[in-house]
């Protein structure tokens, strides 16, 4: 018998890589990870407040007829009108509208865009859109009031949006 | 003798090799997603756990402002409690006379380092007003006008996203 039979090459053996530290590495990385994660994202609404000093830009002519949408937000649902500097108060009165609420139900958003929408479509030049809620209504009504004021199926319909209490 | 070969044999006792390819692929998809959260946004905001933000269809991002939280129990500047709420009242914010207030000095000396910094750096100039969702406007109207005079009438509204 031929000793080349029992002289064969060996086999490579199967190395097992060591996991160890690369768990110990995962074990310390992800609770630290874990701890600043966060769930939910905060998006921002630019808004501001009107303040005396800023009419700077009173002096300006406009040439293109522009108006500023008011919306009051009452108890019993939304009072639409416009104020403009080029446009007189006998045009400006036919935008004097109140929406109503239909019982309890919630503030009929969809008919505030309509006429918002009518509003924006007779005065494209138009991007000012002034809040004045009342003192009981709730903070999450004036931020979906204000949602669909700034735009409409991707329009930008008044994307700046001033938030004021009343006067008086 | 083969049965007492046989009996030798099964004595060896082999340890069970803990089998961790499972657990690494977990550890790795688990790494990957919180490595992309946290490169996202890396500055943390803390708020209480009963705080509900209002949800928007808005998609601007926030930028480094400063953070003024109103939440039913408390009103806090950058982190810090500077007056609680009761009755749906911000305790020492007199709605007729809010230069008296806390948050209208602390703002106003805010106000005034920013704008001896104008051109050195980059000072913050609005707010990032997050509120709970259930306040009336009335306990809002004060904070905002207070913070209005004191020289920051630019606010970003915190939202979530819908």
């Amino acid at each position: 018998m031929s000793k080349l039979g029992r002289y064969r090459a060996p086999t490579g053996e199967q190395t097992d890589i060591d996991m160890v530290p690369v768990m110990n590495m995962f074990l310390v990385l992800i609770p630290f990870l874990l701890m600043s994660v966060s769930f939910f994202h905060i998006k921002a609404i630019n808004t501001s407040v009107p303040v005396l000093a800023q009419s700077k830009d009173g002096a300006d002519k406009q040439i293109q007829e522009k108006v500023t949408a008011i919306v009051e937000i009452e108890p019993t649902g939304f009072h639409v009108s416009a104020i403009s500097d080029s446009v007189g108060y006998d045009v400006l009165d036919k935008w004097d509208r109140r929406i109503a609420k239909e019982g309890k139900q919630a503030y009929p958003l969809n008919r505030l865009v309509a006429q918002l929408n009518e509003m924006k479509v007779h005065y494209p030049a138009s991007d000012t859109l002034i809040i004045i809620p009342e003192e009981s209504i709730i903070y999450d009504t004036i931020i979906q009031a204000m949602d669909v004021a700034r735009y409409h199926n991707n329009d930008s319909l008044f994307p700046n949006v001033v938030l004021s209490g009343k006067l008086g | 003798m083969p049965l007492g070969k046989i009996r030798k044999e099964s004595q060896h006792f082999v340890p069970p090799r803990l089998q961790i390819t499972s657990m690494m692929d977990m550890f790795t998809i688990i790494l990957i997603f919180l490595l992309f959260s946290f490169s996202n946004k890396p500055e943390t905001m803390t708020l209480d756990k009963d705080f509900k933000l209002p949800k928007s269809t808005a998609e601007l991002d926030y930028e480094d402002n400063i953070n003024l939280a109103l939440s039913q129990t408390s009103l806090e500047l950058g982190g810090e409690v500077i007056a609680t709420v009761k009755n749906g009242r911000v305790v020492g914010l007199d709605p007729h006379n809010l230069k008296t207030s806390r948050l209208y000095e602390r703002l106003r000396s805010s106000r005034e380092s920013a704008d001896k910094l104008q051109g050195h750096g980059n000072p913050k100039q609005h707010i990032l007003f997050l509120c709970d969702k259930r306040l009336p406007f009335r306990t809002i109207n004060s904070v905002v006008k207070a913070a209005a005079m004191a020289g920051y009438p630019n606010f970003q509204f915190g939202v979530l996203k819908k």
